[in-house]
């Protein structure tokens, strides 16, 4: 009894374990096809139409690798690192970075690398522990304004009407503000918490994808294959998304990675004025807090100001190198 | 005449904006924690005096009733008075001391911009892929993930403490006596005034702002430009001024540039708003006093009449110069018309 149960047992890991073999092979057949110029998976080559898909996926691929886009994708990858393994690769721990230590302003020496900042604060710690910080407001912030953003934009400008006008009137409405002033106000009136930070800069970028959406939307909607699938009986909705979004949906992707490069910064500004959560690292802070020693210290405020560079300079890049192979305007250019 | 019914039309569509714009800034002033009447009353104070300071700022009515009463001070002119930065005096008054400086900073940054952005597009993309291309690009990347705050501060470290060659802090000398009052403005002040060394000195303390400002939207412009110039290059009427044997600078000058700039006039009307946002950055790390100032300290003394006003005006500027904008376009391109 308990060995036909062992027997089954190792069946099912067996099992298990070719299912995750399949799974790498799958990848590295596909990586092969997108890297290897001339490499034919036999599968897909039987269908054609499958075929024409990957092809272009190729051409995608091939366009995207610029000398400029493999940097800025490096730069990315080693800010996610340091968000993400920052225990193991900086340091000092947070707490650590966040003590109270002699020392303050001192220059570089061999235990603080790029010097000290104020409560004799280690440098590259607070830089390491900043990209978390930064990543964490930015990419939930963007993917709200994303979400909302395209939403709104694509019933508007599906139904038209009153409803158009009305959703089109209120993103008017928050355009005409200048974002820095009311991140500045809202963020004031919350409270200086993560969280609000994050939903003021949510609630900045809704008006944008939306409008940028809707601009494609409304000549997707007048396409012959929209017509086919309210003829063959799509309701509203799965019109909306499941037909119209996919095919709208790319410039948002481009000036998706713009934007996190543009929140990282505007909100190291808000940072840098003071609207920041106290209990984070923050880049932005750390140059608010070197600027009164600018003179007997300046690494204090430099170094932190280079990582913010960096960091919105990879995802810029990305931006530009995913413009480039999508963007059809400048495909023949 | 259909020109004068555009803009009639657009100034129309404005109004329901600034409304909206001005029920949101009062409502969120409104929600803030704390709270400004404490700033009018004495150190130890009675439930009497309270409710008397209350009374007489007008905050006891209900919040709706107070939101119509502002809105129409609003509209004949009355912008209300400052309750915590500068007790009593009028809004209007206190912005006006520090708009001027707000306005020359950003219109100086945004002239410079445009110049400077407009012929670094136009060499990038006659010159594309080729080894100037790539360095204009890389740099106006690198110069829009510059914060500006921070190049100021390098600014001000290397070029007025190390070296000494501009003022790091402040918009005069502090020897200097003000113009004589007339516009607000220092440089027509003085300017009327004759006081010609003022304005010197104006434009010298001017100069680390400007340029750290100009950084916003120098690289946008320079990247519109770019690509819109690559777009238009390809047109056939490109094709047909070279055919026709017009020089190389004549087809790029008048043919195709006036083409190409419409879009980046676009763009810099939709840059004022980061603009005068990117005011209040350069503004604090230059200790500017101007109106970008004034707001962060009017937020931080629940000065709520201070608050509307600015997020108001700076609102029309930005409706007015994005109108504005989309009325150069007919000046551009006379196949446009309203």
């Amino acid at each position: 009894m308990t060995q036909l149960v062992e027997q089954e047992f190792e069946l099912e890991e067996r099992k298990e374990k070719s299912i995750v073999k399949n799974i790498f092979k799958w990848i590295g057949l596909n990586l092969k096809f997108l890297f290897v110029p001339g490499y034919r998976i036999e599968e897909l080559t039987i269908r054609e139409q499958e075929y024409e898909k990957t092809i272009s996926k190729r051409k995608f691929i091939r366009r995207l690798k610029s000398i400029l886009t493999i940097i800025g994708i490096a730069i990315v990858f080693m800010i996610v690192t340091f968000a993400v393994f920052a225990p193991w690769i900086s340091p000092y721990t947070f707490a650590e970075s966040n003590g109270v230590y002699t020392g303050s302003w001192d220059p570089p020496s061999p235990g603080h690398l790029l010097g000290q900042t104020n409560f004799g604060r280690d440098i590259l710690a607070r830089m390491i522990w900043g990209a978390r910080s930064s990543l964490t407001i930015a990419l939930p912030a963007i993917t709200l304004s994303v979400v909302v953003g395209v939403i709104f934009g694509i019933i508007a400008a599906y139904f038209g009407g009153w409803i158009d006008s009305v959703i089109m009137r209120i993103s008017d409405i928050f355009f005409a503000f200048p974002g820095l002033i009311f991140a500045i106000v809202l963020v004031g009136v919350l409270g200086r918490r993560m969280e609000y930070i994050i939903l003021a800069y949510g609630i900045l970028g809704i008006p944008y994808y939306s409008r940028l959406i809707r601009a494609s939307v409304l000549q997707a909607k007048e396409l012959p294959y929209v017509e086919a699938a309210r003829v063959s009986g799509a309701k509203n909705w799965r019109i909306m998304f499941k037909h119209i979004m996919p095919n709208c949906i790319q410039p948002i992707i481009i000036s998706f990675t713009f934007d996190i490069g543009g929140v990282i910064l505007s909100f190291a500004g808000l940072a840098f004025l003071g609207y920041s959560d106290p209990s984070l690292i923050e880049w932005g802070r750390d140059i608010d807090i070197g600027r009164g020693h600018l003179v007997n210290a300046p690494w204090a405020s430099f170094w932190p100001g280079l990582m913010i560079i960096f960091t919105v300079l990879g995802f810029m890049l990305i931006g530009d190198g995913l413009r480039d192979a999508l963007d059809p305007r400048l495909r023949n250019l | 005449m259909s020109m004068i019914k555009y803009i009639l039309r657009r100034l129309l569509v404005m109004i329901p904006v600034l409304f909206g714009v001005l029920l949101i800034t009062f409502v969120l002033s409104r929600m803030m924690p704390g709270d400004p009447i404490l700033a009018n009353i004495p150190q130890v104070f009675t439930q009497e005096q309270y409710d008397a300071a209350r009374h007489r700022l007008g905050f006891d009515l209900p919040i709706w009733q107070q939101f119509f009463i502002y809105i129409g001070n609003l509209f004949t002119g009355n912008w209300g008075y400052s309750v915590s930065i500068n007790k009593g005096q009028e809004v209007w008054e206190l912005i006006w001391q520090r708009f001027p400086r707000t306005i020359d900073i950003a219109l100086f940054s945004m002239i410079i911009a445009s110049f400077i952005g407009i012929k670094t597009g136009v060499i990038s993309a006659t010159h594309r892929n080729k080894a100037r291309d790539t360095i204009l690009r890389g740099a106006a990347l690198i110069g829009v993930s510059i914060p500006i705050f921070w190049l100021g501060l390098i600014l001000q470290l290397t070029l007025s403490y190390r070296l000494g060659l501009f003022p790091a802090v402040g918009y005069k000398t502090l020897t200097y006596d003000e113009p004589v009052f007339l516009t607000g403005f220092r440089i027509i002040d003085s300017l009327v005034s004759g006081q010609w060394y003022i304005i010197t000195d104006y434009l010298y303390h001017l100069a680390l702002p400007v340029l750290c400002l100009s950084f916003i939207t120098l690289a946008s412009i320079t990247r519109q430009t770019r690509s819109s110039m690559l777009e238009v290059l390809q047109q056939d009427y490109v094709r047909t001024a070279r055919a026709k044997g017009c020089r190389e600078k004549d087809v790029i000058n008048k043919h195709a540039k006036k083409n190409a700039l419409i879009p980046t006039v676009t763009v810099i009307g939709l840059n004022i708003g980061g603009l005068l946002g990117g005011a209040v950055l350069t503004e604090t790390t230059f200790n500017l006093h101007g109106v970008g100032e004034l707001l962060l300290r009017a937020i931080v003394d629940r000065d709520y009449y201070v608050i509307n006003a600015i997020v108001f005006m700076v609102t029309i500027i930005f409706i007015a110069v994005n109108l504005f904008t989309d009325l150069i376009y007919a000046h551009l391109d006379p196949r446009i018309k309203y």
